[in-house]
């Protein structure tokens, strides 16, 4: 910390986003591997309802052509979204 | 068992009759430990959890002045907040005493320790004591009781351990015979007590001008006298249980040196290893622990001086301003006025829970050793520094957002999902002004926008600063000033700053997201946890059944402002809850005053329920009336979801381990408490407009 350049030439203010990482600039926290259960999603059923996307607490899933897509690096593996499908839709897995 | 326990331990045995407290971490679990004992009856106390630390030395105060034996526990920033109570128990004459489990004072925050955090309580009048180890932690509890309660005394006593270090560490701890504690302690009769049945005064809080410098010198005095008193204590604590700790300081293998490193509380253990391997190698430095940092043992340091050539002083504390720490200060000033003084070197350490390891120590101790050899002092205050490595795992995305996937959040939290849709609404104009709590642990860091970390009492402040300072820029209109406040930080800290700002009609949205408890010390209970729930400080055991007491009504509370709006909501009505947030928004927005909306946020951690359950029960809540969804705008009562019939409670409690200990008659008594407050709903409804509001 104290090797860093200060930011608007204030000597020893720490932002966010600067150093320490984290918010401020672009960025999702890597969770993926906090997972036991993997939503595993039938495409055929789903009516494109999104509860799903709705509900993940983590925003893992997004709005695609096919239904909602999975970002494995920030799902945790909560099964909400597989609770929450009214079709039965997702099923979790074991990773 | 961890040094927490002990501590828990040792104020069992000295069967304290009152206990007050508020959740801090890492204190938490001594009052957690204590909770169970009186759950299951194994003490007999009264237990008081307050909602601020304020409030909490209040408690202690008066249960002390009242004449009862009466523990309490914080640190860092509730040892901060209660600093005006802490400032008048020695004038009270209350021998109470407080356990600090050390974490840093923010500043920049840090749950880990260091003594920033009692540094501004030394000077009031406290005796302050240091553990290295968990037994130490316990037979300090007896000690200090004995020792505060001496009549040539009578002063609160704080004990100190080091957070994580000690409070979490386990250790062996033999714990003594309860019989033995008692012929050592006996209880405490104070001839003095506040008791209107047996004498008509109490102590005076003032004194005239010309008596203030009399009375600082009598408790210097008094505080001076002690010293034998502490003396006393820990060699009869000694002949009676076969340990001592040298009541004031312990020197540890000082004969024959030239050198000496001082240091505090656990450090020691290493420097003693440190110590060990500088001797082993034929280099004469010892080591002195600091036992009693209050009074100072000025009379022993200067004792020691006269022996050695060179002392180096390990200090994880710093006292910003003078260029150096704590500890060196005050030895600095209790060896001035010797005519051969050692030379001194201050090492500052292990700030913010830094690890100082065995070989620190021994560079420490060869840093002493070389200024003795050259005769002088080559640098008065080092700084032991060391390199840091990020841990946290970002993944870069292209697109800038409000807010980024992926959060730190216990899997299932149903505060995330609530934090994603709020900000989602807001849009980017938004600073969140948030109080300590889960959300901005797993969120400060994972946001687009600015996240400021406020005071917890404050928070309500912090966002008026805010939004009156966007006022003069001419920006109200556009930055929408909000919070996201756990039910801890709403309905009991933070009720004063927000009521302050709610009846001076602050432009500024509240948003409460409600576990039910404090989640991010560990489940404590709060003023919104549901009657009967289970929580840390409210355990199910022979005696207790879980919180004996309703939760709040804060919306109500709130709309008793006569503020523009109001609302509760539910994860499990998104659409209702998003259409809250912007209608909070846009009166916000329009001047109009300060917007609140409640939203209940089930925690699978916290309320024991599978993760994939927090929708579920979210919505169980809503349709059995647990968790009614109101909207006052204006003062016209709404219930937003109304179901025919509301389903019967016991569908709602079952899901959920936090109420597996019921009884069909408590689950009675919360189905009455809740068809209660729903029919009050109604009524309010009926009404068309609360009368208070023009
Ligand atoms: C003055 C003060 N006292 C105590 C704390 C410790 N503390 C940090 S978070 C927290 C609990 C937060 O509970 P709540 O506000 O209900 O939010 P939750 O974590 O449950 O989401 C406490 C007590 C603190 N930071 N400041
Ligand atoms: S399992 Fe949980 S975190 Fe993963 S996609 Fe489903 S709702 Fe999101
Ligand atoms: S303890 Fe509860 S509120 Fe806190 S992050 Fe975990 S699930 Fe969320």
């Amino acid at each position: 910390m104290s090797r860093e350049e200060p930011p608007f030439g204030i000597k020893g203010l720490v932002l966010r986003g600067g150093p320490l990482g984290g918010g401020g600039v672009s960025g999702g926290m890597y969770v993926g591997d906090w997972k036991i259960f993997s939503p595993k999603i039938d495409y055929e059923r789903c009516t494109k309802c999104w509860l799903c996307v709705t509900y993940c607490p983590e925003a893992a899933l997004s709005k695609g052509e096919r239904g909602p897509e999975l970002d494995p690096r920030f799902c945790k593996g909560c099964g909400i979204c597989g609770n929450e499908c009214p079709v039965e839709a997702i099923e979790m897995v074991r990773e | 068992m961890p040094g927490n326990k002990a501590v828990a331990y040792g104020v069992k045995l000295s069967r304290v009759e009152g206990i007050s407290l508020f959740p801090i971490t890492p204190q938490t679990t001594i009052v957690e430990y204590l909770a169970d004992f009186i759950a299951n009856g194994e003490l007999e106390a009264e237990y008081i959890h307050a909602e601020g630390e304020h409030t909490a030395m209040g408690v202690a105060i008066g249960l002390s002045l009242a004449g009862v034996r009466t523990f309490t526990a914080t640190n860092s920033q509730g040892l901060a907040y209660m600093h005006e109570c802490v400032a008048q128990a020695p004038a009270y004459r209350t021998p109470l005493l407080m356990a600090i489990a050390n974490r840093t004072l923010g500043w920049f925050w840090s749950i880990q320790p260091d003594y920033s955090d009692v540094m501004p309580e030394l000077n009031l009048g406290w005796v302050i004591q240091f553990v290295e180890s968990n037994q130490e932690c316990l037979d300090t509890v007896i000690q200090l009781y004995k020792i505060a309660e001496d009549k040539r005394v009578m002063l609160p006593a704080m004990l100190c351990l080091d957070g994580f270090y000690l409070s979490y560490s386990n250790e062996r701890v033999e714990i003594p015979d309860q019989g033995e504690v008692d012929d050592f302690l006996p209880p405490y009769e104070p001839e003095h007590s506040v008791d209107p049945t047996l004498r008509d005064f109490g102590p005076a809080a003032g004194l005239p001008p010309p008596l203030h410098t009399t009375y600082r010198r009598i408790y210097e005095e008094i505080l001076h006298d002690a010293k034998a008193v502490i003396k006393e204590v820990d060699e009869e604590f000694g002949r009676r249980f076969g340990r001592s700790y040298g009541g004031l300081i312990e020197e540890y293998r000082c004969d024959d040196v030239d050198t000496l490193l001082v240091t505090m509380g656990s450090m020691t253990t290493a420097a003693r290893r440190a110590i060990d391997r500088l001797q082993g190698e034929g280099r004469r430095i010892g080591l002195v622990k600091v036992k009693t940092l209050r009074p100072f043992p000025i009379e022993e340091f200067r004792a020691l001086a006269e022996r050695v050539d060179a002392i180096g002083v390990v200090d994880r504390m710093m006292l910003h301003g003078t260029g150096g720490g704590g500890l060196f200060a005050d030895l600095k000033s209790a060896l001035y006025s010797l005519e051969e003084r050692p030379l001194l070197v201050d090492f500052i350490a292990g700030m913010g829970g830094d690890d100082i390891s065995t070989m620190d120590f021994v560079e420490m101790g060869e840093r002493v050793l070389k200024t003795a050899e050259r005769g002088r002092v080559e640098r008065e205050v080092e700084y032991v520094e060391h390199p840091y490595q990020p841990t946290a795992r970002i993944i870069p995305l292209k697109e800038k957002r409000v807010i980024y996937p992926g959060s730190g959040g216990c899997t299932g939290c149903g505060a995330s999902i609530i934090i994603r849709h709020v900000l989602d609404v807001l849009g980017p104009n938004t600073v969140i002004v948030d109080p300590p709590n889960c959300a901005g642990v797993n969120y400060a860091s994972v946001v687009g926008v600015p996240w400021i970390l406020a005071n917890y009492a404050a928070t309500a402040g912090y966002q008026t600063g805010f939004y009156r300072a966007y006022k003069l820029k001419g920006k109200a209109d556009k930055v929408h000033v909000v919070s996201f406040a756990g039910d801890g930080g709403t309905v009991d800290i933070g009720l004063q700053a927000l009521s302050g700002a709610a009846e001076r009609g602050e432009s500024i949205i509240w948003i409460c997201y409600d576990n039910e408890a404090y989640m991010n010390t560990g489940i404590q209970r709060s003023g919104s946890t549901p009657l009967f729930a289970r929580t840390t400080t409210t355990p199910a055991g022979k005696v207790w059944r879980g919180k004996g007491e309703r939760p709040k009504n804060v919306p109500l509370i709130m709309a008793a402002h006569g503020i523009p709006y109001v609302a509760t909501a539910s994860i499990a009505f998104i659409p209702d809850l998003r259409r809250k947030v912007k209608r909070a928004a846009e009166i916000t927005s329009a001047g109009k005053g300060l917007a609140y909306i409640h939203i209940q946020a089930p925690c699978p951690t916290g309320w024991y329920y599978p993760p994939e359950k927090t929708v579920e029960v979210a919505r169980l809540a809503v349709l059995t009336g647990a968790w009614p969804l109101i909207e006052i705008e204006e003062g016209r009562v709404k219930i937003n979801v109304k179901p025919k019939k509301l389903r019967p409670i016991k569908e709602y409690l079952r899901l959920q381990g936090r109420f597996r200990h019921l009884t069909d008659e408590q689950i009675e008594e919360i189905q009455r408490w809740v068809n209660e407050s729903w029919e009050s709903w109604l009524k309010l409804e009926e009404m068309g407009k609360l009368p208070w509001y023009k």
